[in-house]
């Protein structure tokens, strides 16, 4: 099967400005990515997890080896046709009304009148915004906000989804919502490449994991089969794989 | 219970005491307000300015006067004026301003003999006042035509093409239409009360579109501001002579012009020859009509030692002296 | 192109929701009607003064509108993020940049007609003049100038992060040419070599906005100017605007997304 998502020896340098060398964000990543699954990209802050995202979705050029989305670099524009992006925070314009947002956004893939009302109705009903679809954005709550950006990834029905910390800063009730969101777009057929902290939500939610540190990739595998590997739960192997020592309780 | 009544007591004290504090503030505010106001009168002449443009804008008024005296020269020829640069661009003896003056001293001795007059106080320094009868094209060898023809030949093919989009022909405002420099001329005056062309310009305007008494107001509002401008007196007295041809007035207030020039200009370095020739021509022709003929040729005598082409009048003086038959002896 | 509209219909959008086009709008209305309700010598039919007065107002307020509208347009999406979930779309920035080029000179234009409405409108009850294709000639040179304005404070935006120094900076520039732009090659003349040929260069590489300044045709009522010398002009702006674009482009495509 041909991987959605796919990095080979991937490398991202920043310059620094204190006059030392290149900072290496990202060393010599492989990924593979594939249809269907619901994918997670664990590490810790600074780790690179945001750069290589970033690379994915064009932001950031890579220094080093390809990155790949459908088999198209993702340089070209036409590699994000097919892909929903939901930042980590809400980044949209609030003077405008949901509705607008997501008519704005369904104008750039190019849909047409029809079709575009149909998704707007569909996806305010799924992320239960109806209510408040003539509102600005701006009067918004956060959790609100976040199924804003939900519904903007959604639009064009993409293929595969790329959630930055989707769940961070909800609460609870907000979690369960975007949970079940996920689930459902797997029942769907549709791919999940999203990094996240909270990791018992990785743990319910992924077929697989890619722990990452330091720009290295520690360990990628399903997540059955990396708890017995390894005898342990994932938050203990993900401890264990960015070298976290428990100091002894004295 | 006990802790409840000291936190009331200790906000209710607290409250107290911002309100004495406040209460102060406002005592001594007051207090000094009363005391400074007095003096502060004396420390600038803005804040007693009756006019809130004066207080607004300090002495940099002037500097909007002039731009607004000026705009109305650009509106008397269409928006088709020099600029700075070409001015600069300019022979110096060529300046718009300067030829005119000159082409209109070559006027004086033939002021008031009929409808073509130059010679009016408006034609000392501006265009607006000076053009009136150049017709809505100028002479072709004018000396104000001349020295309007600024733009000559294009330089590059960016001021070619530019000057598609610019007026390039010297015309005059039409005849009714010269009631469009008023408003500049109105608020120079206002913004500069001082600035005395101000006045008698839209004088001259106002007289030539028939609103007399709108002239006269002006005229009044600008000697009040000027009680010692000969120039203002000087139009008051055109006004009075040739809209309501009330002699005596025009005479009182002539005389009054030349006693006002005396007084400024007479022990002047560089007296003001050209206002002095014009309030002596026209007062010499008045009197020379009202049969008053010793005292026009002393006026005319007057006139003659001031302009710069003696001349023209000394054939008027001969003819005046011939007329009275009687032995004048110079002023 | 789809996408640069839908791009420009978002500028749209944000102009007229914010107060800067309104507060203008009803600051050149007040002067206008404070300043045509002044009665000079009793003579109603004073109309040139308040042409002018309206018109400087009607410049101000569109170089003000066009480049506030302008400078902040992609600071903001840097400063704000809304260029990430936008650039994840099938969106590069040429489109970010064309559709923000866009969205400005039209929201500009929008706001051109309504200023000179009003002007005409004024300028109509006063003298009963109604010069209909001199009024359409101001207004599509003043457009066709407001572009090259636009790309400029556009390009400014993408080299200075802030918008308030790029905004001053682009209007120094704007009403420096608009006031000395005719007589730089006047200056040149006056001046030794080489300081006369470095004066000729910048003459000739500025823009000459002062052409599309035609606001005296229309005061003193001259005749109408030549349609083909508009188009040139028009040309010569689009032409400019195009080459500042790319210039933009070029600066903004390498520069981080964030600030």
């Amino acid at each position: 099967m041909e991987p959605i998502l796919e990095t080979n020896g991937l490398r991202v340098e920043y310059r620094v400005q204190n006059g030392q060398g290149p900072k290496v964000a990202v060393r010599d990543l492989n990924l593979a990515v594939y249809p269907g699954e619901v994918f997670g990209f664990l590490g810790p802050n600074g780790a690179g997890k945001t750069t290589t995202m970033n690379v994915l979705l064009g932001f950031v050029i890579a220094t080093g080896g390809s990155a790949r989305l459908f088999g198209v670099d993702v340089r070209e524009p036409i590699a994000r046709q097919r892909i929903g992006y939901l930042p980590e925070l809400t980044y949209y314009y609030k003077f405008l009304t949901v509705e607008e947002l997501l008519r704005f956004y369904a104008r750039v893939f190019g849909l047409s009148r029809d079709e575009a009302d149909r998704r707007i109705d569909g996806l305010l009903k799924l992320v239960e915004l109806e209510h408040a679809r003539k509102r600005p954005i701006k009067t918004y709550s956060k959790g609100m906000q976040q199924r804003v950006g939900l519904a903007q990834a959604l639009i064009n029905n993409p293929d595969l989804l790329i959630l930055d910390e989707p769940t961070s800063g909800l609460d609870p009730l907000g979690r369960m919502k975007v949970r079940e969101i996920i689930q459902r777009l797997k029942r769907e057929g549709k791919t999940v490449f999203f990094s996240s902290h909270e990791l018992g939500e990785v743990e319910t939610v992924c077929d697989r994991v890619a722990i990452i540190n330091e720009g290295e990739l520690k360990v990628v595998g399903r997540v059955s089969e990396l708890v017995e590997s390894h005898q342990a739960n994932l938050e203990q192997i993900f401890l264990s794989m960015i070298g976290y020592k428990p100091e002894p309780v004295v | 219970m006990a802790g409840v009544s000291t936190q009331t007591f200790a906000s209710v004290k607290s409250r107290t005491i911002y309100f004495w504090i406040l209460s102060l503030l406002l005592v001594l505010s007051f207090t000094l307000a009363t005391v400074l106001q007095p003096r502060a009168g004396t420390w600038t002449s803005r804040s007693g300015a009756e006019n809130v443009l004066k207080v607004v804008l300090g002495d940099g008024r002037r500097l909007f006067a002039n731009h607004f005296f000026v705009q109305a020269d650009v509106s008397f020829h269409s928006g088709y004026y020099p600029s700075i640069f070409d001015h600069t661009a300019l022979p110096k003896d060529s300046s718009p301003m300067i030829a005119d003056s000159e082409q209109h001293d070559e006027h004086a001795g033939h002021a008031c003999q009929g409808e073509h007059d130059h010679n009016s106080a408006k034609c000392s320094d501006d265009h607006a006042g000076c053009a009136h009868d150049h017709g809505e094209k100028g002479h072709e060898h004018d000396p104000h035509e001349k020295a309007m023809s600024f733009l000559g030949t294009p330089r590059d093919w960016v001021e070619a093409f530019g000057r598609r989009f610019m007026i390039t022909e010297h015309t005059h405002l039409s005849a009714g239409n010269e009631r469009e420099m008023l408003p500049w001329l109105k608020l120079s005056a206002e913004l500069d009360p001082q600035r005395v062309d101000s006045y008698t310009v839209a004088a001259y305007w106002l007289r030539t579109l028939g609103k007399v008494d709108e002239a006269e107001r002006f005229l009044r509002d600008g000697w009040r501001n000027n009680p010692n401008s000969y120039e203002i007196l000087f139009e008051l007295g055109r006004l009075y002579h040739e809209a309501r041809k009330d002699i005596e007035r025009t005479r009182n207030i002539w005389e009054l012009a030349l006693a006002k020039w005396g007084e400024q200009q007479a022990n002047s370095d560089e007296p003001d020859l050209r206002a002095l020739s014009q309030i002596a021509i026209h007062l010499g022709r008045m009197e020379e009509s009202e049969g008053r003929l010793v005292r026009a040729v002393e006026l005319l005598q007057l006139a003659q030692k001031a302009s710069p082409n003696p001349e023209v009048l000394a054939k008027d003086i001969e003819e005046l002296k011939h007329k009275a038959t009687l032995p004048v002896k110079a002023p | 192109m789809n996408i640069v509209t839908a791009l420009s219909g978002v500028v749209i959008k944000e102009l007229y929701r914010r107060k800067d086009f309104y507060v203008l709008f009803i600051l050149t209305a007040l002067i206008t009607l404070v300043m045509g309700s002044i009665s000079f010598f009793n003579d109603a039919r004073i109309a040139r003064y308040l042409k002018e007065i309206c018109l400087m107002l009607i410049w101000i307020s569109a170089l003000v509108i066009a480049t506030t509208t302008t400078a902040r347009q992609i600071p903001a999406e840097r400063e704000n993020r809304t260029i990430f979930p936008l650039l994840a779309k099938p969106v590069t920035r040429w489109h970010v940049v064309a559709g923000k080029f866009l969205g400005c000179w039209l929201a500009s234009g929008m706001a051109l007609v309504v200023f000179y409405f009003f002007f005409a409108v004024v300028s109509g009850t006063r003298d009963s003049h109604w010069p209909l294709l001199q009024y359409a000639q101001i207004v599509l040179l003043h457009w066709a100038m407001l572009a090259v304005v636009i790309s400029l404070t556009l390009l400014g935006s993408v080299i200075l992060s802030a918008p308030s120094s790029n905004m001053t900076i682009c209007l120094v520039f704007v009403l420096g040419i608009l006031l000395l732009g005719r007589h730089l090659n006047q200056v040149a003349l006056e001046q030794p070599e080489p300081i006369r040929s470095l004066i000729y260069l910048v003459y000739y590489v500025i823009p000459h906005l002062e052409w599309y300044d035609v606001r005296d045709l229309i005061i003193y009522e001259h005749k109408l100017i030549a349609w083909s010398d508009c188009a040139l002009a028009g040309l010569y702006a689009f032409v400019y605007s195009g080459f500042l674009l790319m210039g933009t482009w070029l600066a903004f495509r390498r520069k981080p997304l964030h600030l």
